[in-house]
């Protein structure tokens, strides 16, 4: 008899997605997809909860080869993000509900799925196939967005495969370093295989300089699938730097540096969907350093900034999405002026906007603060953690101006570019609808956020509405508004402008490209040079042969016999010599 | 891979001034001249007001910084103003024209997803 409550609810969703690639692709069946895309989710929450209730902390174990694995563990940590990502699927589900397409249907839940899976996995080995299956599913999504996507799409494919390989090998020494155990608790950095680990965990997190997929592919996806690329993979890389990595020192700096470059990025950058994609890694800076700090409050903080985060990045992406749909282009420069034709939209991208620069009564007034609190409450301890504070609220203004002002703004308000469209389609507005209702609900002071903080790992003491937090982060939200108005008025506010900024992925999308064909060239001249080479040199051997043994040459003419015995003897000692020498 | 085509169904142009939805009625002064040029007043009006409340209400666990009043309105402001300022030097030293790397560049087609239709569907 089969336990279900020790199989990884994971495993449901991606079922779920090998389902729905054999259903027949007709207009009844593709109902029955659909239906599937989103109670798959609801289904592997369900079943999340019933094995967490049922007390089981471990389960589903394997011996394979003498090593063993846990393919399930559900506590306070993996618990949170396995429901987040049953949430975000249905989310997704919802608002894909319009697209035909089979491909995307399937990706999406396999993708999902992995993620649940690779949350919810007890040992390395498990993490590393969830973890790769993770990047093999989400692929897909990115080359749905037609043919310009296929070359981000390879990069991205190679970039995420990688990843696993590096984890995978560094697994391999952790678990040397740990007695042949593959259990997949703190691993800190006290060896190499910690160090590759967390260089995995890098790439898909979006590390300084291992960032630029997400800019590369994220933008050329589908829309659907951009929305549902944004939430699973760096979110599950958050999962397991909280998981193996709290407390270390270095990734407070590496958050500190990712929460801070994007921001200038986002500025230049005309894609909306880019800069969404620049704001998501300037986000998981902020939970990088929480766990790079690793007390109670920080861990809570990034726990729930994580929540938060993908539901109000995904209502941005879907209104983003939406605006795509319609008008067919998410760039800056030729928007503007739409909320005359898409009030729905423009209100959800308002509260999206509102909850990541953590407005009173959005969603991440109520997380953040706990981020940087604890940063400044460890500061006492530790005076250089002020410039890491100091760093974050720096970064707390880029977010304003990124996400809460630039996107809305040049989408919906700006100047009027006349374009006349209809408003999102239904599912598209349900599902940016209840993301939104999510973001108030969850900040929210009488009820709300206390339902997301009895979510947290820790006990959550924190109170977020309290006078001086909410005046001096209003102080901080007002004066960026401010100042965003007093540069549009003088003109010193940049206007959009059409192009490609390049970024760190310029050294091998240009630098090294130009290498390989620098090297490509210089190979083919070198062979070239040699076939001469060797060609004139087989041409000279040929000729001293064909002057020598030719029916012309010099071996042809006539020859006193006594030259010829003289030779023939010759050539007997000199074989003679060789056989003697050779036994 | 797939590809998309515009779709032969013929779209209803829209009138500029006719066509606005029925929700976005009751806001349409927002895009008043008047209204964008005196705007600033809002925050501006907002964050005179926070920071004086700041002054009753300090920070329970200040920073070094928490000492100087309005101190998270002055990060705010000045960080907010290098974020912009730095426009110009990044736009000229990293931009390139769309179509820099030869692959086709992001999504803009002249015409909405919404009337493309995907060959595999």
């Amino acid at each position: 008899m089969i336990d279900f409550l020790q199989i990884n609810p994971g495993i449901w969703l991606i079922l779920s997605g090998l389902i729905c690639t054999i259903i027949p692709h007709t207009p009844f069946t593709q109902l029955y997809r659909k239906c599937l895309v989103v109670c798959a989710p609801i289904f592997t929450a369900f079943m999340i909860t019933q094995i967490f209730t049922s007390d089981i902390a471990i389960g589903g174990l394997i011996s394979i080869a003498g090593i063993e694995l846990t393919t399930l563990r559900i506590d306070n940590l993996s618990m949170v993000w396995g429901y987040l990502f049953c949430l975000i699927g249905i989310l997704n589900g919802i608002y894909g509900l319009h697209e035909k397409c089979k491909i995307t249907d399937s990706a999406a839940l396999i993708y999902s799925g992995a993620a649940v899976a690779g949350v919810l996995s007890g040992d390395l080995l498990t993490l590393f196939l969830f973890w790769e299956l993770t990047a093999i599913s989400s692929v897909f999504l990115v080359w749905r967005g037609g043919e310009h996507a296929y070359a981000a799409g390879v990069r991205y494919l190679a970039l995420h495969v990688l990843s696993g390989v590096i984890l995978l090998i560094g697994a391999v020494i952790h678990a040397k370093f740990n007695g042949g155990s593959y259990a997949f608790n703190h691993i800190g950095l006290q060896n190499l295989g910690g160090w590759l680990i967390l260089l995995a965990i890098g790439i898909k997190c979006g590390f300084p300089f291992l960032h630029m997929w997400m800019q590369d592919a994220y933008p050329k996806a589908s829309i659907t699938g951009t929305v549902i690329l944004s939430a699973f993979t760096t979110k599950m890389a958050i999962y397991t730097l909280a998981r193996g990595y709290v407390g270390t020192d270095i990734l407070i700096y590496i958050g500190a540096v990712m929460t801070c470059f994007p921001v200038f990025f986002a500025l230049v950058e005309n894609d909306l969907r880019r800069v969404l994609s620049f704001s998501l890694n300037n986000q998981l800076g902020f939970m990088v350093c929480g766990i790079g700090i690793g007390t109670e409050l920080a861990i809570n903080g990034v726990v729930g900034q994580v929540f938060v985060h993908v539901i109000f990045k995904s209502l941005l992406f879907m209104s983003i999405g939406a605006v795509i749909y319609r008008v067919g282009t998410a760039k800056a420069s030729e928007l503007g002026g739409l909320f005359r034709s898409m009030p729905i939209t423009a209100l959800f991208c308002l509260i999206g906007a509102g909850s990541i620069a953590a407005f009173p009564l959005l969603a991440a007034f109520v997380t953040k603060a706990m981020i940087i609190s604890s940063v400044i409450y460890e500061a006492h301890h530790n005076s250089v953690l002020y410039l890491i504070a100091a760093m974050l609220l720096f970064a707390s203004a880029g977010v304003m101006e990124h996400s809460g002002i630039k996107v809305p703004y040049f989408t919906f308000f700006s100047h009027d570019s006349g374009r006349r469209v209809k408003e999102a389609p239904w599912n598209m507005l349900v599902a940016m609808g209840l993301a939104a209702s999510l973001c108030i609900f969850l900040a929210f002071p009488w009820g709300g956020y206390q339902m997301l903080y009895n979510l947290l790992p820790y006990e959550a003491n924190y109170k977020p509405y309290t006078v001086d937090h909410v005046v001096f982060q209003l102080q901080l939200l007002f004066a960026a508004i401010t100042a965003f108005c007093l540069l549009k008025k003088s003109g010193l506010y940049p206007a959009e402008k059409r192009s490609e900024i390049l970024d760190f992925d310029w050294f091998y999308r240009k630098c090294g490209f130009d290498l390989l064909k620098s090297i490509n060239l210089g190979w083919n001249t070198l062979d070239a040079k040699i076939s001469n080479i060797t060609r004139s040199a087989y041409g000279s051997v040929n000729k001293c042969l064909y002057g020598v043994f030719s029916p012309i040459g010099s071996f042809s003419k006539a020859a006193p016999s006594g030259l010829a015995s003289v030779m023939t003897a010759a050539m007997l000692i000199l074989v003679l010599i060789i056989v003697y020498f050779v036994r | 891979m797939s590809l998309i085509k515009k779709s032969s169904q013929q779209v209803k142009p829209f009138d500029k001034e006719r066509d606005i939805h029925p929700f976005a009625i009751p806001f349409l002064w927002l895009g008043n001249k008047k209204v964008i040029k005196n705007f600033i007043w809002i925050p501006f009006s907002g964050l005179i007001l926070m920071i004086l409340i700041g002054l009753l209400y300090p920070q329970k666990h200040p920073a070094p910084w928490d000492v100087i009043p309005g101190s998270w309105a002055l990060i705010g402001f000045f960080s907010y103003c290098l974020i912009v300022l730095c426009a110009k030097p990044l736009t000229s030293l990293l931009a390139q024209p769309e179509d820099y790397y030869g692959e086709g560049g992001l999504l803009d087609p002249e015409f909405s997803v919404e009337n493309m239709v995907d060959e595999n569907d």
